[in-house]
């Protein structure tokens, strides 16, 4: 028997898995602690060096102390980060590239090669847009071909030749790894496991104090996309991302009230006495869309005015926000209806009207005089809501991402003395003045406005589209969204913030390929288009693929869904898949590889075919030129060269120069052309 | 008592397999005789892809799950792959040298792939050997030496051999087992002794001792041929009126050079049989002339590498055919 003490590590074998091994770390070398990253990297650079001959394999006590350490670090890591994703991932890596040091016998490069999949699958619990997947893809195929390195003979082993069996095994793979994919009864989670990512929350919070906002008009990631099911998408103005309801103010910052946050709740509690159907008139406008929403690890969803939710698991607030059932940890689908110009709560709850009042009981004392006597010179709610949007729009308001400083009466001093302000300052002036002048009013955040792909037809929101604006309860009309930014930069509204900050400097600073900066550039605007597009395909048909979507698909496939017609189903898809692949490799002739020169000289074998004198079957050449030149012998000189000349390219070819092979072969070529002119006549006569 | 079981389990394993592969001299492995199971590194590979699949299914994880299916959907390919990889291969028994006892015979088996196939990294190997690669992949036909380690005297027949593929990925082991009509004379162990202390002894008598001409002993007469000697004309015998007549003279050392049965007076037959193969092999080195005398088989005195041959055939299967 063979025993594993002497067992050598095939070379190119060893510098697949190595690359492997890096493909799979490289990821999470990025996310974890740099410290652990430059373990990673030197591990595999130990490694590189006992396959150069350089190093020797770690120690006895040496891996004793690296399992000590490793202990140790589990330990703080814990501590720091919690038990969560990222500890258990930089964890699993450690143990990962320890185990690469000391891989020496066939049963340690397996262990690697597992945990390189495995890997794999924590890199996927991070990310799945289209550009990881590919990377994982890749990687995947890497590791196979480091496990067919493994197994070839020795011999045979050259690494195209390695690597496109691999590919030729991951093709075959793939059909039934698809159908799997499809048809494979997705189950439901076996225990509930905290995804907790330690990020930050990203994305609009629940609470606005100035330059909240502004800060996020830096940032040019992507909020969320929307696609519109059966109808145009409304004008650029319309698009008003509803987020949260901010009706809490202390003097400086609005705020969210927590009681009663969701509807299930709420709809327990005394003072909420009317049903959903009774708050609200529906209109005829309906509109039905889909979002996919980046992860933000916070609950709440956006969607347009009066969005009712059509997934399960989300449900609406009394103010008529959406949430998820948990954080979002990843990219998450739903789909939303909304009924345009719909109202709501045309009556007002006693509660939420003194709500929508609250002020701080001091400061803020010219504004409240203000207010006062704005309302006192007009006879409407309504006309003293346009006399403040006048102000705004007739008086040296700015719109700018960096605003200065406010002293402590914020109001105050944004009103009348700074005059400049990015959204979060005019909703929470506007909002004041509302109180002030006893008109319930609040505040509400979210996105406005949106990059239409054409390419996909579907919108791209971005962190810089996001907009704080209010809503004011009017008598008869319900709360009514008023956009006061939309008095000071009309543009921001109906071009877009792009528009309205172009010459502003902040704008996007810290994005290197804004799309403003790189707006000029058309082709590369195109080619980010593009990209979009095909992100957002493979989110929607591939990562969305979910019990739900895989339902609808059995549900169109089979009719009504039983249990045993989907095993059925999966069965026999199962069986033909395999047998199909089976079939493939075993019936299929493998190609025989022959060389430009046997190509030639079997063409001598078809062309005296034609006179009844083809070559038989393992005739050696020889043999065959002898017979050829005795049946005829005016033939005989070309039929002997050309013999030779193959002869001589195919068993001496080691010894020629590259030159001389070249040489001879276009002689064979041109002897054969001789040849074929010599037997058209031949053929002619016979004819 | 596990090791007792062990073993009663191999037993009825090998007897088993035995009843289900028939000798022959040439066999085209096919289905009925081809196994496919994983190895212990498939095993760690399938519990990685459930591994895949279990985060896969309580994170949700879309594309997890595509990554587990891609792993056993490679691993199923792999099952075909190893399989195909045996499928077809065509194994011919050779004729094979002899050994000597204790000495590894090494059974040469042709292989031939079907001309639909290839074969990579096959390995062949009896039981408890090491075993022996091949490739069909550029060729369509190879020899290979497959070694077995005989340890008694006579005909060894190969056990049940295996041919094992590990190709391509390695988490499966497709193996088949045949009994290839394949054998060889396995010639006595040679064991040394003194030749010297055999040299009094003179077992044989004289008829059967090797005679030379030559100078030292009185062996007879015969008659004159002329262009004798005349120096050993016996003048004596000429005066007595018995006419012309020759002293012979003989040269007794080569009456040695019989290889005796009964040199080893008080030998069992084996050890007998590897002191007489020591003597074929020590004097056919010295390029000596001599013969064999065995019960019911005696051998005149010849030279040469054929007679070497024949005369370690005879010990080999004494007693036996």
């Amino acid at each position: 028997m063979r025993s594993e003490i002497d067992y050598q590590i095939p070379r190119s074998a060893l510098s697949w898995v190595l690359l492997a091994v890096m493909l799979v770390v490289a990821p999470q070398a990025l996310r974890m602690p740099l410290w652990i990253s430059a373990i990673a990297v030197a591990c595999i650079v130990w490694r590189w060096l006992i396959y150069a001959g350089r190093l020797g394999y770690p120690g006895r006590s040496l891996r004793i102390a690296i399992v000590i350490f490793t202990l140790l670090v589990s330990v703080s890591q814990m501590r720091n980060l919690g038990i969560g994703l990222d500890s258990a991932a930089s964890l699993l890596t450690l143990g990962f590239v320890f185990k690469l040091i000391e891989m020496r016998h066939k049963r340690d490069i397996y262990v690697v090669i597992s945990l390189c999949f495995v890997m794999l699958m924590v890199a996927f619990l991070y990310s799945q847009s289209a550009v990881s997947s590919a990377y994982i893809a890749l990687s995947v195929l890497v590791t196979t071909t480091a496990m067919v390195a493994l197994n070839r003979s020795t011999l045979l082993d050259n690494h195209s030749g390695t690597f496109s069996l691999s590919l030729k095994m991951g093709l075959q793979a793939l059909p039934l790894a698809v159908v799997l994919f499809l048809v494979f009864p997705r189950i439901a989670p076996l225990w509930a496991v905290p995804v907790q990512n330690n990020g930050a929350g990203t994305g609009v919070t629940d609470e606005m104090s100035p330059g909240d906002i502004a800060q996020l008009g830096r940032s040019s990631e992507l909020a969320f996309r929307v696609q519109f099911e059966n109808s145009p998408p409304p004008l650029h103005e319309n698009l008003y991302w509803r987020g949260l309801v901010l009706d809490d103010f202390d003097g400086v910052t609005w705020r969210r009230t927590r009681r009663g946050s969701s509807y299930a709740q709420a709809a327990s509690l005394n003072d909420f006495q009317w049903s959903w159907e009774d708050r609200v008139r529906l209109s005829d406008d309906v509109i039905d869309y889909n979002v996919i929403m980046e992860p933000t690890q916070q609950p709440w969803l956006y969607g347009l005015h009066l969005a009712d939710p059509m997934n399960r698991e989300l449900f609406q607030s009394r103010n008529f926000e959406i949430f998820n059932n948990g954080l979002i940890t990843k990219r998450m689908s739903y789909d939303l209806r909304s009924y345009r110009g719909s109202r709501t709560d045309l009556l007002l709850l006693d509660s939420v009207r003194r709500r929508s009042l609250e002020l701080p009981t001091g400061g803020n004392s010219q504004s409240r005089a203000l207010a006062q006597r704005l309302r006192a010179d007009t006879d409407s709610d309504l006309d003293y809501i346009y006399a403040v949007l006048a102000r705004f729009q007739q008086n040296e308001y700015f719109y700018t991402l960096n605003p200065p400083l406010l002293g402590d009466n914020r109001v105050d001093d944004f009103l009348f003395n700074t005059m400049a302000g990015f959204c979060e300052h005019y909703a929470s002036s506007f909002a004041f003045l509302m109180r002030a002048a006893g008109i319930p009013a609040r505040v509400v955040v979210g996105y406005q406005g949106a990059e239409y792909n054409r390419y996909e037809d579907y919108m791209m929101v971005y962190q810089y589209n996001a907009h704080a604006w209010n809503e004011v309860w009017l008598e008869g009309r319900g709360w009514v969204r008023f956009d006061p930014t939309a008095a000071v930069s009309p543009e921001r509204i109906e071009q877009g913030v792009e528009a309205a900050l172009a010459d502003d400097p902040a704008f996007l600073e810290q994005s290197l390929f804004s799309r403003s900066r790189l707006g000029a550039m058309d082709w590369i605007n195109t080619l980010r288009l593009r990209l979009d597009a095909i992100e957002y395909e493979w989110n929607r048909r591939v990562v969305n693929y979910d019990e739900e979507v895989q339902f609808e698909l059995f549900e169109r496939l089979l009719g009504e869904v039983t249990e045993e017609k989907v095993v059925l189903l999966f069965a026999s898809l199962a069986v033909i898949m395999v047998a199909g692949i089976a079939v493939a490799i075993i019936w299929t002739e493998p190609r025989t590889r022959r060389t430009p020169v046997d190509r030639l000289y079997l063409q001598l074998g078809r062309e005296l075919d034609k006179i009844g004198l083809g070559r038989q079957r393992g005739e050696a050449p020889n043999d065959y030129c002898r017979r050829v030149c005795e049946a005829r012998p005016d033939l005989a000189p070309l039929v002997q060269e050309i013999t030779e000349l193959y002869l001589e390219l195919n068993y001496r070819h080691a010894d020629l120069q590259a030159s001389r092979q070249r040489q001879l072969q276009s002689r064979l070529r041109s002897v054969l052309r001789q040849l074929r002119f010599r037997l058209m006549p031949v053929l002619k006569s016979q004819g | 008592m596990q090791d007792s079981f062990r073993q009663a389990f191999r037993k009825r394993y090998a007897k088993w397999v035995a009843s289900r592969v028939p000798l022959t001299d040439s066999i085209t492995l096919n289905r009925r005789i081809i196994y496919v199971l994983p190895t212990g590194n498939g095993l760690m590979f399938l519990l990685a892809a459930g591994l895949v699949f279990i985060a896969a299914i309580n994170y949700a994880v879309s594309l997890a799950f595509g990554l587990a299916f891609m792993m056993i959907s490679l691993f199923i390919l792999s099952i075909l792959y190893a399989y195909n990889n045996l499928n077809g291969l065509n194994l011919k028994s050779l004729p094979t040298a002899p050994v000597f006892c204790g000495e590894e015979a090494s059974f040469t088996i042709e292989l031939s792939r079907g001309n639909k196939k290839s074969h990579e990294a096959v390995e062949l190997a009896f039981a408890e050997h090491s075993p022996s690669h091949a490739d069909l992949v550029t060729v369509d036909r190879d020899r290979v030496q497959v070694f077995y380690r005989c340890n008694k005297r006579g005909r060894c027949q190969a056990p049940i051999l295996r041919i094992t593929t590990y190709f391509p990925l390695g988490i499966c082991r497709a193996w088949s087992l045949i009994n290839l009509n394949l054998n060889c004379i396995v010639y006595p162990r040679p064991v040394a002794f003194s030749m010297e202390q055999f040299d009094s002894g003179g077992g044989g008598g004289e008829e059967s001792a090797l005679m030379q001409e030559g100078s030292e002993d009185f062996y007879g007469f015969r008659d004159y041929v002329p262009g004798d000697p005349l120096r050993q004309v016996a003048w004596k015998n000429v005066a007595r009126g018995q006419g012309m007549q020759l002293k012979q003279f003989v040269d007794y050392v080569d009456s040695r050079v019989w290889l005796d049965w009964d040199m080893f007076y008080g030998f069992s037959v084996e050890e007998r049989l590897s002191r007489l193969c020591y003597g074929v092999l020590k004097l056919s080195r010295e390029k000596q002339s001599f013969g064999l005398k065995m019960p019911g088989l005696e051998i005149p005195p010849d030279s040469g590498a054929a007679h070497r041959d024949k005369l370690l055939r005879c010990l080999a299967l004494y007693g036996i055919e």
